[in-house]
């Protein structure tokens, strides 16, 4: 491994994960119980990386504060995207503090570290301006699509229309010293420079080596895609607090009842507090300073930092934002469900609610599968919510 | 107050290693710097000026002092103004030997005099300069080096850290007494370091050993030895620091104070973590659930004795008789204690002023307790009991994260010491406070109020109950950051006398939360000063109805009374932080102020 410096890409917002990223970039949503960015610095550090820079932007005092001045002892340089003009014009602001040869990627995208390492090394030993890393799936409709031809990059082609493409642009770049002069170089489309556009400017010029990475590769599109980062996270055990039984991780700072059963996997945060006769797993997760009352059942869920559970609500398939209250007997039954993202119906998802930041759903709420609800809502009593509740609204019966 | 650094053992970097070092102590002083430098069979070099250290780093291209043991200070200036001459370190007649000194020396007019008579020439107005010169006629007596610095050091009355290099030796010299000093250790031995405080030297080791009153230190090749006055060697144990010299770092914010304010959800985090138990309704505190006092006396100075003042209230509240007192009036006239605990409370746990009361409090044999947020204090050290705040290190001048862990923590002793009554309801709030806060900094319109005000008058902040101390340390905050005229008052004291003052050129910050009798009165203020057409921006969470009388309002989280003087205050700060960037302040380094203040 020859590259040791590091830019992450995390300033935007991340809009089709609204209502989710009111406060917070999408980097910073959670993956499990710790933020997805914090995965994806994992994946860098364990790659050897000694230097890192992560753009910010949208909500960027989020970033700065959850991870300060370093993480896991590697300094981190903070530099401000003020409009989110796309990825190249993104790290091109990185240009200040920092030199290539560098590894640039995505900080809201889970990887491995070792596809950093491979890439990094194509780029070295191909003795090109850049390497970037592809995966396979069975369409790459909706992603940046790529085709390949002995070990270099063909074509590169945005969100195509068809499913002849199978090989996704992994959103993993190595790229040697030029690449600020060569962003510079690259025409803006519709005032938006992307790192694919400079891909193709210079691939007009020079090869790109493409490298084909395995393993974990897990993004979040949509809220309900929390669901299934949270138990791909726990599946492999990516989580930092201690193992007490198999799959079952408690942090030494929570206080877990006797009398509470836990069902792999799932992880328990730092000062939360789960009472006697709580249910929790599989496949859930619950950040900081969680409260989950007696009798609760939580299964297949995603709550965040300071979320209140009274006594008896059963929440299935559900995320939870941070300060989010569900009263007594609050009943999220699960998926699956119909959501609605903006004009688009999604349909037969496997979500039961989300709620985003400081909602409340007062006792004896329950929700239709596939409601949404807006950051600073509340639900009173005895509502069944359904649908979409916007920001700040209160919903009586 | 100053900072102090030293070292031996690393060579051609020892001028880089005290530059360094002043650069993370600039936080305890910045009005002049300076450095000394020998060994190697050089002579003693000094370069030293007036300003930041900022200041010397350009100094220091020109002039360029080395050797193999070196001094460093910053300094915040007690006797004579900020000038080059008055900068540490100071020399003797001969320029064989350089001082660094921490502290006040309070014969040092009577030193001074018998060594002007004796024929020595002074070059500057400081106390401090006495001490190269006593070392000087101590060597001429054909005393050794270390000899001569002890028999300077009996001669002295008052406070001092002292560091000392002397030409022909490859040794940093140290004394203490009521001014902190911590040696460093590296841990493949060869470096020493020696030091105000940790950061100064926490790139190099987390080895530490806390020098006591009266001890001396001699750093060398060899490591380094403490000694008692007799001179006899004193088994101190190497302690290990866990906090991370990366949390110096400002990560992407304009100010330590911003960054700061944005860390108090964390802090409050740390402060709570295992000490409460919101199901079972408990809070655990150690052993110090024990003290069961009967009565408490606080003492402080600054944004903690505002934290004081809040705890005085909160353990009225729960049934102990408590008062809060400035801790320099404190140690002048003490009033009776009794069998009161008395309470320390100070963020560095080295204020001068604490230091007294507390140490006055113990003469008179009462039981003393350090609240403190740093670890291995001379306040923790010297009191009976300790209870930590945990905020983390802050750096800005102006307190704001551990004023809010302060009252947490304060919280807790009040839950443990009172009755075990509505115990769950506070610890559910306090476990709320970190999300509340959020909440606040997410959505807080202070940026938006600062633009509106910016430029007036005077700033008013009002407040009845546990908003009272809020609304004194709003002004206080407003103070030190913007250099504006602030004031804070009891909200029902406006009308006998303040109100006066009241314009339509002076906005006033009314905090008003909850619907009992202490908000319907305060609303009440807050028509007076209406009526006398003063801006008003009201800081509440909505359940009165101030806001229809108020021009803005601050919002906060609805929560329990004592939780919201919390959240309250955090909007206040961020008005004092908003209004003093659009002035241009030298916010976390204000004029005329230091993070520590080691004298009285």
């Amino acid at each position: 491994m020859t590259v040791r410096t590091a830019v992450v890409l995390a300033a935007g917002e991340g809009t089709r994960l609204r209502p989710l990223t009111r406060n917070r970039p999408k980097p910073m949503l959670p993956a499990a119980n710790r933020p997805i960015l914090e995965h994806v610095l994992d994946a860098l550090v364990d790659a050897g990386i000694d230097r890192i820079a992560v753009v910010v932007g949208y909500h960027r005092e989020r970033v700065q504060e959850y991870f300060g001045p370093s993480y896991r002892d590697v300094p981190l340089e903070y530099v401000l995207q003020e409009k989110q003009l796309g990825s190249g014009h993104a790290l091109l602001q990185a240009r200040d503090v920092i030199e290539g040869p560098l590894v640039a990627v995505n900080g809201d995208r889970i990887i491995e570290p070792d596809a950093v390492r491979q890439v990094s090394e194509a780029q070295t030993a191909g003795d090109v301006p850049a390497a970037m890393a592809y995966i396979e799936r069975p369409s790459a409709r909706n992603y940046g699509a790529v085709t390949v031809q002995d070990r270099h990059l063909e074509e590169i082609v945005e969100k195509p229309e068809t499913d002849a493409y199978r090989l996704i642009n992994a959103g993993i770049y190595a790229f040697g010293p030029e690449i600020f002069d060569l962003i510079e170089a690259t025409d803006r489309q519709e005032g938006e420079l992307g790192l694919p556009d400079t891909i193709a400017h210079i691939m007009a010029r020079d090869r790109v080596r493409a490298v084909k990475i395995g393993g974990l590769w897990v993004d979040a599109t949509f809220p309900w895609d929390l669901l299934e980062m949270a138990s791909e996270v726990l599946a492999r055990g990516r989580v930092s607090e201690p193992q007490r039984t198999d799959g079952v991780w408690i942090d030494q700072n929570a206080q877990v009842s006797d009398d509470a059963i836990l069902q792999p996997p799932v992880v328990v945060g730092p000062d939360c507090e789960v009472a006697a006769g709580a249910v929790l797993g599989p496949k859930t997760a619950l950040g900081r300073n969680v409260t989950v009352g007696a009798n609760a059942t939580v299964e297949r869920a995603v709550l965040d930092d300071d979320v209140r559970v009274d006594p008896g609500a059963t929440v299935l398939d559900a995320v939870l934002g941070q300060d989010v209250t569900l009263g007594a007997g609050v009943v999220v039954p699960g998926g699956p469900g119909d959501v609605r993202i903006g004009r688009e119906i999604h349909e037969d998802q496997a979500l039961g609610a989300v709620l985003a930041d400081r909602a409340t759903a007062e006792g004896c709420v329950s929700f239709t599968p596939g409601t949404l609800v807006g950051p600073s809502a509340t639900i009173r009593t005895g509502v069944v919510a359904s649908g979409t509740v916007p920001e700040g609204a209160e919903v009586v019966r | 107050m100053c900072g102090i650094i030293g070292t031996v053992g690393r060579g051609g970097e020892t001028l880089e290693t005290l530059v360094h070092g002043l650069t993370k102590l600039e936080y305890r002083g910045y009005d002049s710097a300076g450095v000394a430098l020998t060994g190697e069979g050089r002579g003693v070099e000094t370069c030293k000026c007036e300003g930041k250290i900022e200041d010397l780093k350009a100094k220091l291209e020109t002039c360029d002092p080395t050797g193999s043991v070196g001094v460093g200070h910053t300094r915040w200036s007690t006797h004579g103004p900020p000038t080059d001459e008055n900068a540490h370190p100071h020399r003797d007649c001969t320029g064989e030997v350089a001082v660094v000194h921490n502290g006040i020396i309070e014969n040092y007019g009577r030193l001074r005099d018998e060594l002007v008579a004796a024929g020595h020439e002074f070059d500057s107005d400081t106390d401090t300069e006495v001490v190269p010169h006593m070392i000087e006629d101590a060597l001429a007596a054909g005393k050794d080096p270390d000899a001569a610095v002890r028999a300077a050091v009996a001669e002295l009355e008052g406070s001092y850290a002292l560091a000392v290099v002397i030409e022909g030796t490859e040794t940093v010299f140290a004394a203490r007494n009521d001014s902190p000093l911590v040696i460093g250790e590296d841990p493949d031995g060869g470096a020493c370091y020696l030091a105000s405080d940790v950061p100064a030297f926490r790139d190099f080791t987390d080895r530490v050993v806390y020098l006591e009153d009266g001890e001396f230190a001699r750093l060398d090749a060899d490591g380094w030895a403490v000694t008692d006055a007799a001179g006899l060697p004193v088994d101190k144990t190497v302690e290990t620091v866990d906090w991370d010299p990366e949390d110096t770092g400002k990560s992407g914010y304009d100010h330590f104070m911003l960054k700061e304010i944005h860390e108090q959800p964390r802090a409050l985090r740390q402060c709570l973590r295992g000490r409460v138990d919101e199901l079972n309704a408990t809070v655990d505190v150690g052993d110090l659930a024990g003290l069961s006092p009967p009565a408490v006396q606080l003492v402080a100075a600054g944004t903690s004795y505002h934290a004081s003042l809040y705890a005085e209230r909160l353990l009225q509240t729960v049934g102990i008789p408590a008062q809060a007192f400035l801790a320099h009036e404190y140690a002048i006239s003490p009033p009776p204690i009794g069998d009161a605990l008395v309470v320390g409370v100070s963020q560095s746990g080295e204020t001068a002023d604490t230091l007294a009361a507390l140490r006055e409090a113990e003469a008179r044999g009462a039981r003393t307790l350090a609240v403190t947020n740093t670890v291995g204090s001379t306040a923790e050290r010297e009191a009976d009991h300790v209870f930590h705040v945990r905020a983390g290190p802050e750096i800005g001048v102006a307190a704001t994260k551990t004023f809010a862990a302060q009252q947490v923590a304060l919280n807790l002793l009040a839950l443990a010491f009172g009755p075990p009554d509505d115990t769950r309801e506070v610890v559910g709030a306090l476990r709320d406070l970190p999300g509340n806060v959020q909440a606040l900094l997410d959505d807080s319109d202070a940026a938006a109020v600062a633009r509106e005000y910016v430029g007036s008058d005077a700033y008013f902040f009002i407040g009845r109950g546990y908003h009272h101390p809020v609304a004194l340390e709003g002004a206080l905050k407003m103070k030190e950051i913007t250099y504006e005229h602030a004031e804070g008052f009891a909200a029902g004291e406006l009308k006998h006398g303040t109100l006066a003052l009241v314009t339509e050129e002076t906005p006033v910050f009314a905090v008003v939360t909850g619907g009992g009798e202490a908000a319907r009165k305060t609303v009440g203020n807050v028509k007076e000063v209406e009526a006398r057409d003063a801006p008003v921006v009201a800081v509440t969470d909505g359940v009165s109805d101030v806001g229809r009388y108020a021009d803005h309002v601050l919002e906060i989280p609805e929560t329990h009374p004592r939780a919201a003087a919390v959240l309250a205050n955090v909007q206040l700060q961020l008005v004092a932080y908003y209004t003093a960037a659009k002035l241009g302040r030298s916010i976390d380094k204000p004029r005329n102020l230091a993070k520590s203040v080691t004298v009285e």
